[in-house]
């Protein structure tokens, strides 16, 4: 086996540092009962403002909020990027770059700006101030990542597979359902979870298309870090992070499963 | 069972933005395999693409069957197209691979297994039947495709370069295992392939792809020995292209012999393999060229022997023991060779190699 060399294990670990640091430090804010100034340490720790966050009938629901909005996110994007991945990864020359170029363009642009655009077209749509109107405003980022992401995915893929089906009797439906689907299976996977993380961190979108009505986790917090209470603030903060790494956990236990690797 | 086999009827095949083939007619029966051999380039995958209905047709129409199948989607053509290197489904047992196109017409799963496994067995692969498809060698991959095609019970099998992708050990393998199956179920087969002899081996009949159409449909012994064209014999590898002409006796004369000329008047070209020509020791005084090379082969040993300007590739008598600048004389098998009209480019100084 190669053996690692120093300065990349060193660049490892400031990488890890970075990664883990910020994520500490909101867990000891949150355990923190009186820290004062200068002091390295917490003069007194506890779990009263992770109690506080479960007790509280307000961030339970924006939880609940958040969880059903990343999902229907998630989910409807996985449908939407496959198939403009698909379509795309199909196609040639101007059309392929000018579509990727689409799908890009909510990635990139601020949320800030892109939040501006599009509270104007769900106003008119009249789901201002709605959950259904904040979860169309969280596809349009979400299904730009997921289609650049089956753009990748579906250019090494053989469709070979499904062109044999079909000759060997199988219609467009039986080839999605029985070839298709099982053998992405975990790229679609991968593709909802990277859609409801999309969904998961909106802040800019859901205030500027959900006017404060649609309560989501992130806006939560927001409140509460404007409120002065940062110690729930920091436990809320903690449980934004909990899901997307439990997701992106048993994604790397299915591939690991599946004999590869993401 | 099939019935009626695969008809070409003036199949236009578009490559891409690009003019294709234009106006091809051919006709496979029911139980027959064809083989299409061409250049790279000269449109097979297209054709087959068109016949299995994955890309669109040009113009013309496609009979499988006896029925017009232009418009009908690939599911609803029994014609199965297997890719040069199988397309198994990964995520499927191998048994599972091979019941799949019994399960999507309806046959209930456990008959659809059941008939999955007597095929495998057909197949010699009836102890991989749990196994994942992704985990197979490339010869057992091919086999576990086969017996998934015959499983769909084609009227057409359409084989794009089966064999091209197998080390030559497995490649008979394979073969003799196709040959063996599409005997019995007899599906009407076209197979692409670049290599001429294998065509030879597995086909009853040569399609041969030039020029944006078929030059030539015969069965191999009249292809190979009787190319339609210099441009046949050329894309076939033959080696000897001999210029000569005939006396207006009836016989075509050239620097190593003579044959009869046929219908053939005036300057021509004698085209012939290297079994249509066999060397032996002339007797002192009487050679009419010499040994130049010996140039071995699997199947045996040939050698060049030059006669004036011409160079020739024969075969050697069992009991000739010759070498490299020996005199010998040569025997023209008349049923092997052919005689055609010269063409613009001059042959003889440009001989084709040996394959």
């Amino acid at each position: 086996m190669t053996r690692t060399p120093w300065s990349a294990r060193a660049l490892l670990a400031l990488l890890a540092l970075l990664a883990l640091g910020p994520v500490l430090a909101l867990i000891v804010q949150a355990m923190a009962a009186s820290w004062r100034f200068h002091a390295l340490y917490p003069a007194d720790t506890g779990f009263e403002a992770f109690a506080n966050l479960l007790v509280s009938h307000r961030l339970r629901s924006a939880l609940l909020m958040s969880l059903g909005l990343a999902l229907a996110t998630g989910a409807t994007a996985m449908v939407l990027g496959f198939w403009a991945g698909r379509a795309l990864s199909g196609a040639a020359g101007a059309v392929r770059r000018v579509g990727a170029m689409a799908a890009f363009l909510p990635v990139v642009a601020p949320p800030i700006a892109l939040g501006i655009g599009l509270q104007v077209v769900v106003l008119k749509a009249g789901l201002g101030g709605d959950w259904q109107g904040v979860l169309l405003a969280h596809l349009v980022p979400a299904t730009g990542y997921v289609t650049l992401y089956f753009l990748g995915v579906l250019s090494a893929y053989d469709d070979g597979m499904e062109e044999e089906a079909r000759t060997l009797g199988a219609n467009r439906w039986q080839v999605l359902r029985r070839i298709t689907v099982p053998a992405l299976r975990r790229r679609l996977a991968e593709a909802l979870v990277l859609g409801a993380l999309v969904s998961w961190g909106q802040l800019a979108l859901t205030l500027l298309v959900g006017g404060g009505a649609v309560r989501t986790l992130p806006v939560e917090l927001l409140s509460l870090l404007q409120s002065g209470d940062d110690r729930v603030g920091a436990a809320a903060a903690v449980a934004l992070t909990i899901p997307p790494l439990l997701a992106l956990g048993l994604l790397q236990v299915g591939a690991r499963r599946a004999g590869s690797h993401t | 069972m099939s019935d009626g086999g695969l008809q070409l009827e003036g199949v236009d095949v578009r490559f891409g933005t690009a003019a294709g083939l234009r106006g091809l007619t051919l006709q496979v029966a029911a139980g027959e395999r064809v083989a299409l051999l061409g250049p790279s380039g000269a449109g097979k995958t297209s054709l087959l693409r068109v016949i299995a209905g994955l890309d669109p047709l040009a113009g013309g129409r496609v009979i499988v069957g006896g029925i017009d199948v232009s418009s009908v989607t690939p599911d609803r053509r029994r014609t199965v197209y297997l890719h040069q290197n199988p397309s198994l489904f990964t995520h499927l047992s191998v048994v599972d691979n091979v019941a799949f196109p019994l399960e999507v017409r309806g046959v209930e799963r456990r008959q659809a297994r059941r008939q999955a496994t007597e095929l495998l067995a057909r197949v010699h692969l009836d102890g991989f039947a749990l196994r994942r498809a992704g985990g197979l060698s490339g010869g057992q991959r091919h086999r576990v495709a086969l017996a998934r095609a015959l499983a769909a019970q084609p009227h057409v099998l359409l084989l794009d370069e089966p064999f091209s992708a197998l080390d030559p050990s497995l490649r008979a393998e394979v073969r003799e295992a196709v040959m063996a199956l599409l005997d019995d179920r007899g599906p009407a087969t076209i197979v692409v392939t670049h290599d001429i002899d294998e065509a030879a081996q597995f086909a009853d009949r040569l399609a041969v792809l030039l020029d944006r159409r078929i030059t030539q449909f015969a069965p191999p012994g009249e292809v190979l020995c009787h190319p339609a064209s210099l441009r046949v014999a050329r894309f076939l590898g033959i080696p000897n292209i001999i210029a000569g002409a005939s006396d207006g006796t009836g016989r075509f004369e050239s620097p190593i012999g003579s044959v009869p000329a046929g219908s053939h008047a005036g300057p021509g070209l004698l085209v012939g393999r290297a079994d249509a020509f066999l060397a032996t020791r002339a007797p002192a005084g009487r050679g009419i060229a010499r040994v130049e090379a010996f140039v071995e082969r699997v199947g045996g040993t040939w050698l060049w022997v030059r006669a004036g300007a011409a160079r020739v590739l024969a075969s050697e008598a069992g009991d000739a023991r010759l070498a490299v600048g020996d005199s010998v004389e040569i025997t023209i098998f008349p049923d092997r060779v052919h005689v055609l009209p010269p063409e613009s480019d001059s042959v003889t100084e440009d001989v084709p190699r040996v394959r």
